[in-house]
């Protein structure tokens, strides 16, 4: 699985901070309770919010867009608007002009061309005023104005002429005076709204070209908004939901460490590394009871050879109780002393054997300490004396010199050994010889010991179960189908690993792999 | 008074042969003690002993073999068993295989002398009891 690659570097890291304090490796509730605690006093951010934080400012985001479109929407309207009325106006004073030049020829249309401008002004007067912003201020509306006033009352002033003088006056020196004078203001009005319909033209497709700019640029802006929405909200439920399958599988290979808080707020995914605490806090109690029991059973096993054993020390006290009751005066103090000396020696001798069998059966709390393999496989093999003497079967014990030490619970490893040398007996014949062989692993890391026997092997078939719970091959009350599952997890626990190699007829090696450095902690799970 | 009866007495544990030893020899016995089942086969090679007393479970060889040796050597000679490791289907393992008698560890120096004396009895010689009960009592 190159995925947890990363995962497992950095828990080892974290490791190197903690193995001084995690001498705890089975029992922790106070652990558990830390971490519960850890988990939960941080700022709460949940996903859900998380979703409607998103959604609310992408709604914002859009509702800003909209009302920049609708208001650049009015201004294009607006503008319109004034180009009509400035069209208007123009043609208004065109017309006016028109008159004017009829007049000047024909002296026809004077009224018309007074109309006109009339009409103009009044146009002018009313829509003006609604523009103003866009006239470039009052300066310039009073400009034009003046300007058509002029216009007006140079016309106004023909017209009295006309009324007094009646016909010909259009030809008149007079007339031809304010004739001049009207062309060139008549000119100048057409030119000043002819530049405000150019300039207005300008304008409404600057703004057109804005109002293109702003929906190119709105709706660039909102999707990536929304990819960057999206994207953290995929990146923090996948990358979670990533992390908990491993969780989830190395839990199931048994490394119950628990899950600590690694983010500075909590979630709804805070709520399943409680669950899942609980869950380890659980499994690990249901396991331990599983341990528990099955060394019980392992007891039984051993205490029917122990308490033969014991009959040796047994016998030699009794005999020499005796003969000490019937030779009493017949002794020399030297001898007497000799023989209670011996008493002593067997007692001795006796509560050894019985405190080997208690210091194995106990249920103490489990302590993770640097301790050496080969000692303790020697102690297990000294425990296993009787059964391995009542079955005729020889031991080699083979561990490398300088067999380095690794970090372990004795109790339970000897557990383990107790399991293992039990199995290699049970499959062994007499005058069989079972091989223990310590040496360095595969990488320079880590240690391998082997439990080797030359018995019945075990069929390919079956190879793969032997190390799930309740599988046994033993007859109906000999085996309960614990001891490799228990053993498997006691291995797991201290990051080994253990393997079989068998061939039906010639026997079966199981390979256990220990970490030399690190073994989990328990403070390594971070969430 | 018959001649002393010659006992072999093998048992990986010193003190039983150191505790023994004096106690059958108060019987009118001969007796050589050995560790050794090794060095007990070659005695037993080069003399005829009347008893022959071996613990069953020691390192090198086992009760059993002593006993197989014993009796292809000298078919009158009892082999009397004496073992820690008292098992029924270990009784009759050896009883059937010929031993005299079997003793479960721990037991007391007369429960021995008893079945000695049984077997001297089953030899055609005799061993006093009486005196050395008389001398216990006194």
């Amino acid at each position: 699985m190159p995925k947890t690659g990363p995962v497992i570097s950095e828990a080892l890291e974290n490791e190197n901070d903690s193995r001084e304090t995690s001498k705890a490796g089975y029992e922790h509730m106070g652990d558990i309770r830390k971490a519960q605690k850890e988990l939960l006093s941080r700022r709460h951010f949940s996903v859900k919010n998380q979703i409607y934080l998103g959604n609310s400012l992408l709604f914002l985001a859009a509702m800003i867009m909209v009302i920049v479109l609708i208001i650049n929407n009015d201004r294009v309207n607006n503008r319109l608007k004034f180009l009509e009325f400035v069209d208007d106006f123009s043609s208004e004073i065109l017309q006016a002009r028109r008159y004017e030049k009829n007049f000047f020829l024909y002296g026809t249309n004077l009224n018309d061309a007074i109309e006109n401008i009339h009409l103009a002004e009044s146009i002018f007067i009313t829509e003006s005023e609604q523009f103003s912003e866009l006239l470039k201020g009052q300066r310039d509306r009073q400009k034009i104005f003046a300007k058509i006033g002029v216009y007006k009352s140079l016309l106004q002033q023909l017209y009295q002429h006309e009324q007094q003088e009646k016909k010909g006056l259009h030809t008149t020196p007079f007339a031809k005076k304010i004739g001049l004078k009207l062309r060139d203001y008549g000119k100048d009005i057409l030119a000043t709204s002819n530049a405000m319909i150019n300039i207005e033209k300008k304008a409404i497709e600057k703004t057109l070209s804005h109002s293109r700019y702003i929906h190119i640029s709105s709706f660039l802006a909102l999707l990536a908004f929304l990819l960057i929405n999206t994207s953290l909200l995929v990146s923090r439920i996948y990358s979670t939901l990533n992390r908990y399958a491993t969780y989830a599988r190395r839990i199931a290979a048994g490394d119950f460490r628990l899950i600590y808080p690694r983010r500075k707020f909590r979630d709804e995914f805070t709520d399943l590394a409680v669950a899942f605490n609980e869950m380890i806090k659980e499994i690990d109690t249901r396991e331990n009871i599983l341990i528990q029991t099955h060394k019980m059973k392992a007891v039984g096993t051993l205490t029917s050879g122990i308490a033969h054993e014991l009959n040796n020390p047994l016998n030699n006290i009794m005999l020499t109780a005796h003969m000490i009751l019937e030779d009493y005066h017949d002794l020399s103090d030297e001898e007497r002393i000799d023989m209670l000396k011996d008493v002593a020696v067997e007692t001795d001798r006796s509560k050894k054997i019985i405190r080997n069998l208690l210091d194995f059966a106990r249920e103490s709390k489990s302590t993770m300490e640097s301790l050496d393999l080969s000692k303790l496989v020697a102690d297990t093999l000294h425990l296993l004396e009787n059964q391995i003497r009542f079955s005729g079967i020889g031991v080699d014990l083979q561990f490398m010199e300088n067999f380095p030490k690794i970090n372990g619970d004795v109790q339970k490893l000897q557990q383990v050994f107790v399991n293992l040398l039990l199995n290699a007996i049970d499959a062994s014949t007499k005058g069989n010889k079972i091989q223990v062989i310590g040496r360095l692993g595969d990488t320079s890391e880590s240690v391998k010991v082997s439990v080797i026997d030359h018995g019945q092997g075990i069929p390919k078939q079956i190879q793969s179960s032997i190390f799930d719970p309740f599988f046994t091959t033993k007859v109906k009350g000999q085996g309960t189908g614990l001891g490799l599952s228990v053993s498997h997890g006691i291995i797991a626990k201290h990051g080994g690993s253990i393997k079989v190699e068998s061939e039906e007829g010639s026997g079966s090696c199981f390979t256990i792999t220990f970490p030399i450095i690190n073994f989990p902690g328990i403070n390594t799970f971070t969430f | 008074m018959s001649n002393p009866l010659e006992i072999l007495l093998l048992d990986d544990e010193a003190i039983v042969g150191k505790r023994l030893k004096p106690a059958i020899e108060k019987i009118n016995c001969n007796v050589e003690v050995f560790q050794d089942p090794q060095l007990a086969v070659e005695r037993i090679n080069e003399k005829e002993f009347d008893i022959v007393v071996t613990d069953i479970y020691m390192d090198d060889m086992d009760g059993m073999q002593v006993l197989d040796i014993v009796l292809k050597k000298s078919s009158r000679t009892k082999v009397i068993m004496i073992t820690g490791y008292a098992m029924i289907s270990l009784a009759r393992d050896a009883m059937e295989k010929g031993a005299f008698d079997f003793i479960a560890k721990p037991f007391k120096p007369d429960e021995l002398r008893v079945v000695i004396a049984k077997a001297a009895k089953a030899l055609g010689s005799s061993v006093d009891l009486n005196t050395l009960l008389k001398k216990q009592e006194r």
